[in-house]
């Protein structure tokens, strides 16, 4: 042996200690990618900016118009089908679904918005009608209330919560909260229970779902008059927890804080739902990976006609027996104007576009709504399975409603998953919110995200390869004080007609985002156009 | 101060280290051996044959080595203390593979042999000129059997039942290390030299240093004491940690540290899971699907009937149904039942399985870990046993595992109560299994199934059941009775925490 020998052990176990350092402080990282996803409001705020289409060359006939493919727009389509009416959906976006749109990219499908459906009343027939369609519904027991497909219904563990430095497995972290937050849980329960089941004066229920079927008690609608937070001040609960946890709620419904938010709405989140079967014992909340698409992908899967995106229409005006639609096609690389005339049009789309659609006098029926900003976030992860993973992770004391994981439904076993991070802006300056939302990018929102989750989980960086965003400036609308009597009419009615052969169908119209109510107004938008168009659609779903 | 004066001592001392430590990286070769391929006088016989024979080879090599006995003395050392310290950590990584491992260990062994058999002669030349050759020889010698007794006794009774294997390699590597560290302040080398010899060894020490430590931190050493058997096999799966431990007389299967065999009395588990199941069918079944069970021991007993064509084998674990396919040890245990040409082994989740076959089985047998956890917990709800009554022929019986009627009593009853809201007649059975205590299972199928009075099988073929004892095994005394707790469902999954909190209780 020469010194050549010597020097290619000592080479070798330098190389040795070498490899061994790299690998344990420095472990290759990859950059995460992303990218950022938005209802186009550059393109919408043309409209805004007083965007005219140019005259079309030639004239389209349809038979009937959906304006926008949400939960409202789908629904219309699906209910149309059913009797037998053709009909034509133009889409601003990309993707279908409004704020029930989902994404299809990755490991597993994935809601960008609405992500759950808590089990509908048995009032809510319309809805009840869709999951049985689906067989997500799979009969009714001898009580007459609805039975759920098992597997839809979240999976246990549906929820936990990071406080105190640890997770707990439920929001409520009873082992670490003082005798006064138990205290005022309790009382507050006690309050959610008597309205739950309390009747009004009109023998109406006090909350229930559609919104239109609840009390006209005066009593009741007064506390459309206040705030949830000064309802919680009336009724004595200060404990910073309770105040936290009902928030926590009108953040996740409404998108706004309890001082932007009538306590009417407030209350009904919490006491709307009726539902009491064994099987409801758990869990009540039905869960796709992909959210509420799963709704909207089967609504849409029935309508008869088609469906177009990149659409922009720019103008709805009524003419002799119909409606004519200008729009500007977007798909190619300069905007195609187009007209369509059609027998009749449902608007489904937020009352503050659909005011700039049609002649004013139609425009004055439309209810303007506050509408909240939200950021959706969806993760890509690849980290070791835990068994015991819940649905929804809330972080108690940050800004964001936590996330939830896309693959909870799934029975087998993966290291791979979709994480869809969700922070609603509930601050009553709406307008500076949105800006400053419109201003950002990609990466400072994405790490916004990981900040967020980083008291719970530092590592996340290191586990996700991949951080899409989506900017909702106006996700959803805000119930604030006086909501139920925006509408211009009495409390809680509502009307789908705009002009002789133009409906509405959006939840700004209960000024209250839910599905239940979004499927409502698409059914009653698309019978009265069925009735105008004078075609027989049989009984009423509703 | 007169180095030469200590050279003699050692040099001498260093003979029973060498000894010592080459016939322990010897025992090591040959334990391991055992576990991993089984028939130890064989492997023990090889690896020893091996062993003296490359001795032989180093012996005749060392007359090669002219110059710097003193400085290649010291390198050959270092070189035993590199090889046979991470012999046992390097056999442990190939251990999945039985080609790999075999080409390893006799690599590791005929190395060893040679750096062992290289030293003595070298020895002997370094002390030719300060004694007598019969003195030489009777010494060198002598202290070499001294430390090969040293060996055999400290190997068996202290290293390996305190150390672990793993352990005992490295350490003793470290002991080889430290004392060619020792010789180079001991041994008359050039200035120069003796330094860079010293960091050569301080390095490799520090190697085996961070071993021990490394290995102290995966917790290796915590499971072995945990499993209370030293664990020949252990992996990491994404789904869960898969570990086999062998002791003297049992080998055992821990899926994240949960016993799921002893081979001792696991014939008592799967002869009850089985034969009772084939007798209630009333004929050999044609069409089996087994879901979970990927070691193959339930498989093992449904082939003692030739009348069965096809056995479907549904584990999620490719981790599992690999080691019991491949792994000698395992795969003595299930008699090579999944290498059998009617079963079809495949690595799917059972609850999708469920959905995608069209298939209909007289015989289901159902086998999962037990539901410590919401992802295995799925596996016990009404929605799972809805999909299994769907594929259970007309006629057909399923066998379910539902954890212990004693230990778990609500849990047991629970599972049972949930498989009977699936639109099953339940028959409930328990049996002891002395390594779990008792254990029970629900014989499931459809109306006017009934409880079985003989068996379809031979009964000097099996070691446990007999028709006699059969009514005994569908009798639940007072403390094991039935409890009415309700039907555990995927939204709310209560058997997860109550399974939790009944094991907690024994356990405390």
């Amino acid at each position: 042996m020469g010194p050549v020998a010597a020097l290619t052990r000592r080479d070798l176990l330098a190389a040795i200690g070498a490899a061994w350092l790299v690998d344990v402080e420095l472990p290759a990282r990859r950059p995460i990618e992303g990218a950022l996803l938005g209802a186009s409001h550059r393109v919408g705020h043309k409209l805004r900016d007083g965007a005219q289409a140019a005259t079309a060359t030639r004239v389209e006939r349809a038979d009937v118009v959906i304006v926008g493919s949400g939960a409202s727009g789908a629904s219309a389509a699906w209910r149309l089908a059913a009797a037998g009416v053709e009909t034509r959906l133009l889409e601003l976006e990309p993707f279908a679904g409004g704020t029930s749109a989902w994404g299809e990219d990755g490991v597993v499908a994935h809601p960008w918005g609405a992500h759950y459906l808590p089990a509908p009343n048995p009032s809510a027939l319309g809805t009840l009608r869709l999951l049985e369609e689906m067989g997500e519904l799979t009969g009714w027991d001898a009580g007459g209330n609805p039975q759920f497909k098992e597997e839809s219904l979240c999976h246990a563990p549906d929820e936990r919560l990071f406080h105190g430095g640890q997770w707990h497995p439920s929001l409520i972290p009873a082992s670490a909260l003082e005798p006064n937050d138990l205290r005022e849980l309790a009382r507050f329960r006690d309050v959610r229970n008597r309205y739950r089941t309390l009747v009004g004066r009109d023998g109406r229920p006090a909350f229930t779902i559609p919104l239109s079927l609840s009390s006209r008690d005066p009593e009741l609608l007064d506390l459309d008059r206040m705030t949830m937070a000064a309802w919680l001040d009336r009724e004595g609960f200060h404990s910073q927890f309770v105040r936290w946890y009902v928030e926590y709620a009108t953040l996740d419904d409404f998108g706004a804080n309890l001082t932007d938010v009538s306590a009417w709405a407030g209350l009904h989140y919490f006491c709307a739902r009726k539902l009491e079967t064994d099987q409801l014992h758990g869990s009540h909340y039905l869960v796709w990976p992909e959210g509420n698409g799963r709704l909207v992908k089967h609504l849409l899967g029935r309508m008869h006609g088609h469906r177009e995106h990149h659409q922009l229409v720019t103008r709805v005006e009524s003419i002799r027996d119909g409606v004519r639609v200008s729009a500007l096609d977007l798909r190619g690389s300069a905007p195609v104007p187009r007209t369509i005339e059609a027998r009749a049009v449902i608007l489904a789309i937020p009352g503050f576009i659909a005011r700039r659609l049609v002649a004013p006098a139609v425009a004055a029926r439309l209810t303007p709504r506050a509408s909240s900003p939200w950021v959706v976030a969806n993760l890509h992860v690849t980290r070791p399975f835990d068994p015991n993973h819940a649905w929804d992770s809330v972080l108690y004391d940050s800004p964001s409603l936590g996330y939830t994981d896309a693959g909870h439904q799934r029975t087998r076993p993966s290291e791979q998953t979709v994480l869809t991070h969700f922070r609603a802006y509930g601050s009553p300056n709406v307008e500076a919110t949105r800006a400053d939302l419109i201003g950002r990018g990609w990466a400072s929102l994405a790490s916004d995200v990981l900040l967020d989750l980083a008291p719970a989980h530092p590592e996340l960086a290191d586990s996700t390869s991949r951080i899409d965003v989506m900017v909702w400036g106006h996700a959803m609308p805000r119930p604030r004080p006086g909501f139920l009597n925006a509408a211009g009419r009495e409390p809680l009615e509502t009307d789908p007609v705009l002009d002789e052969r133009i409906a509405w169908a959006h939840v700004d119209q209960s000024g209250y985002a839910l599905f239940e109510e979004a499927n409502t107004h698409g059914i009653r938008a698309a019978e009265h156009i069925a009735h105008v168009l004078g075609v027989n659609a049989g009984t009423s779903w509703l | 101060m007169d180095e030469r004066r200590y050279l003699s001592p050692a040099l001498l001392g260093s003979v029973v280290v060498i000894a010592t430590s080459g016939l322990i990286y010897e025992l090591i070769a040959g334990t391991m051996a055992s576990y991993v391929l089984g028939d130890s006088v064989a492997q023990f016989s090889f690896v020893i044959g091996l062993y003296l024979f490359a001795m032989g080879i180093g012996s005749y090599a060392s007359k090669h080595i002219e110059h710097d006995l003193l400085r290649r003395f010291v390198e050959i050392e270092l070189a035993i203390a590199l090889v046979g310290g991470f012999s046992a950590p390097v056999l442990f990584l190939v251990y999945t593979s039985a080609g790999a491992f075999r080409a390893a260990l006799y690599s590791v062994v005929l190395l060893i042999g040679i750096l062992v058999g290289l030293e003595i002669p070298l020895l002997i030349r370094l002390l030719e000129y300060r004694l007598a050759l019969k003195d030489l020889v009777a010494r060198v010698l002598s202290l070499d059997y001294v430390g090969a007794l040293f060996a055999s006794l400290l190997f068996p009774l202290v290293l390996l039942p305190r150390l672990g294997i793993q352990k005992t390699s490295m350490l003793v590597g470290l002991l080889n290390a430290l004392v060619a560290l020792a010789a180079t302040f001991l041994l008359p080398l050039e200035h120069g030299r003796a330094w860079r010899m010293r960091a050569q060894c301080v390095l490799v020490s520090a190697a085996l240093l961070v071993g021990v430590v490394v290995f102290d931190l995966y917790a290796l050493r915590r499971e072995a004491t945990f499993f209370g058997a030293p664990i020949v096999y252990s992996t990491q799966s994404p789904y869960q940690r898969i570990v086999i431990t062998q002791s003297r007389q049992t080998t055992r299967l821990f899926l994240n540290g949960q016993l799921q065999f002893s081979s001792d009395d696991e014939h008592r588990y799967h002869e009850t899971l089985i034969h009772p199941a084939v007798a209630a069918l009333g004929h050999a079944p044609k069409e089996v699907l087994v879901l979970g069970g990927g070691d193959g021991l339930a498989v093992r007993e449904l082939l003692r009937y030739p009348a069965i064509e096809h056995i479907i084998l549904v584990d999620l674990d490719p981790a599992v149904t690999d080691v019991f396919r491949n792994v000698p040890l395992a795969r003595a245990l299930n008699r090579e039942a999944l290498l059998d040409p009617r079963v079809t082994v495949r690595n799917e989740d059972a609850f999708a399985f469920l959905d995608v076959t069209t298939s209909n089985f007289d015989l289901v047998v159902v086998d999962f870990p037990d539901p410590g956890n919401y992802a295995v917990g799925k596996l016990y709800t009404l929605s799972f046993y809805q999909r299994l009554r769907q594929r259970v022929a007309p006629r057909g019986v399923a066998i379910i595992q539902t954890t212990s009627p004693y230990f778990a009593r609500h849990s047991f009853w629970m599972a049972a109560e949930t498989i009977a809201a699936a639109d099953f007649e339940v028959l409930p059975m328990h049996v002891h299994v002395p390594s779990f205590g008792e254990w029970g299972f629900v014989l499931a199928g459809g109306p006017g199934m009934k409880a079985p009075e003989t068996l379809l099988v031979p009964e000097s073929d099996l070691r446990f059941i007999s028709a006699a004892e059969l009514p005994a095994l569908f009798r639940f005394p007072k403390d094991m009775e039935r409890v009415k707790v309700g039907i555990n469902r995927l939204n709310d999954q209560p058997l997860v925490s109550i399974y939790t909190e009944e094991w907690d209780q024994w356990q405390r």
